[in-house]
């Protein structure tokens, strides 16, 4: 097939609507490799169909585009969450120091030293409760002691 | 640089050449959002679904692709918006609110009403070719001669 043939097949046509075969579209790259002919006419074409949707242009409202410019910085986080936080440069990192995120475990970490701590505060606390119980009955056995030696003392005295 | 390299910008020059980094989403929709708003409104009529499709066409990974598209840019976006809004049409078909136009069997086959029925009705080459009783080469040889009588500037 000459070039001139190739063009009048409509295969470059086909392909701008979406149609084409890979078939077809090696067969286009390697005519616009091949023919300078082919080449000016896709030039040509393409400069032709961009006039003709450019004739039934619509402005979209503005609303879209704010839409579109939201989606497209979500994608950029996106994008930026793929990478470990140290592959970012320092002068980013102090950017990101604060994250809004979202924590669903009801575990915590703590230093290493809370352990002996905890451990410390319980016993004495344990020791505390002892000592304390120890002398309150030991001064409540006091009391009955003293008691019973004003009783003893004061009845000769009748 | 490569024929292809060329982009129009409507100038009227012969050979533009093609932005040397990658456009980002937002430079290609204020280039080129009206044009493909209109390709979508020639498939789904509807505004508020026309606009939904516009901003999946925006928000698409595939444009990003149009960066390392051999022809130009605007042709990406228009391959891009008529594919996208051909899927929402197709969509809509199967749920049953939306009904496709009358099959053309009277009428004359015409460039004009193969390029409907592939461009805007969303029907393959082949599927044009069955309707109407012609051949798959006729129908591509038919999106030839649409775009050449289309009245140059």
């Amino acid at each position: 097939m000459n070039t001139q043939d190739f063009i009048e097949s409509g295969v470059l046509e086909s392909y701008l609507l979406g149609f084409a075969t890979e078939e077809e579209q090696h067969e286009i790259n390697q005519q616009i490799l091949t023919s300078s002919e082919f080449s000016e006419y896709v030039v040509e074409f393409e400069r032709n169909a961009q006039r003709y949707f450019l004739q039934n242009a619509v402005p979209p409202p503005p609303a879209t585009r704010e839409i579109i410019q939201l989606r497209a910085s979500k994608t950029d986080i996106e994008k930026a969450g793929k990478h470990t936080y140290y592959d970012i440069p320092r002068t980013e990192q102090k950017k990101e120091e604060y994250l809004n995120v979202e924590v669903n475990d009801t575990y915590i970490k703590v230093h290493k030293w809370w352990r002996p701590a905890f451990i410390a505060v319980f016993v004495l606390s344990k020791v505390f409760l002892i000592a304390g119980l120890y002398y309150y009955f030991k001064s409540a056995s006091q009391e009955k002691e003293i008691e019973k030696l004003r009783t003893e003392i004061s009845l000769p005295r009748r | 640089m490569n024929e292809l390299e060329r982009l129009n910008d409507n100038s009227g020059h012969p050979s533009v050449a093609k932005q040397t980094g990658p456009m980002t989403s937002l430079e290609v929709y204020d280039k080129y959002g009206a044009m493909a708003y209109g390709i979508i409104l020639q498939i789904i009529p509807q505004p508020n679904l026309a606009q939904e499709v516009l901003v999946n066409v925006f928000s698409s990974p595939l444009l990003q692709s149009c960066n390392s598209y051999p022809f130009t840019f605007a042709a990406c976006v228009i391959k891009l918006a008529r594919s996208k809004a051909v899927e929402a049409k197709r969509k809509l078909m199967t749920i049953g609110s939306f009904s496709a136009d009358g099959v053309h069997k009277e009428q004359e086959t015409t460039p004009e009403l193969i390029f409907d029925l592939a461009f805007r009705q969303g029907f393959s080459p082949e599927e044009v070719a069955e309707k109407l009783n012609i051949s798959k080469s006729d129908v591509l040889k038919a999106f030839h001669e649409f775009f050449k009588s289309f009245p140059h500037a």
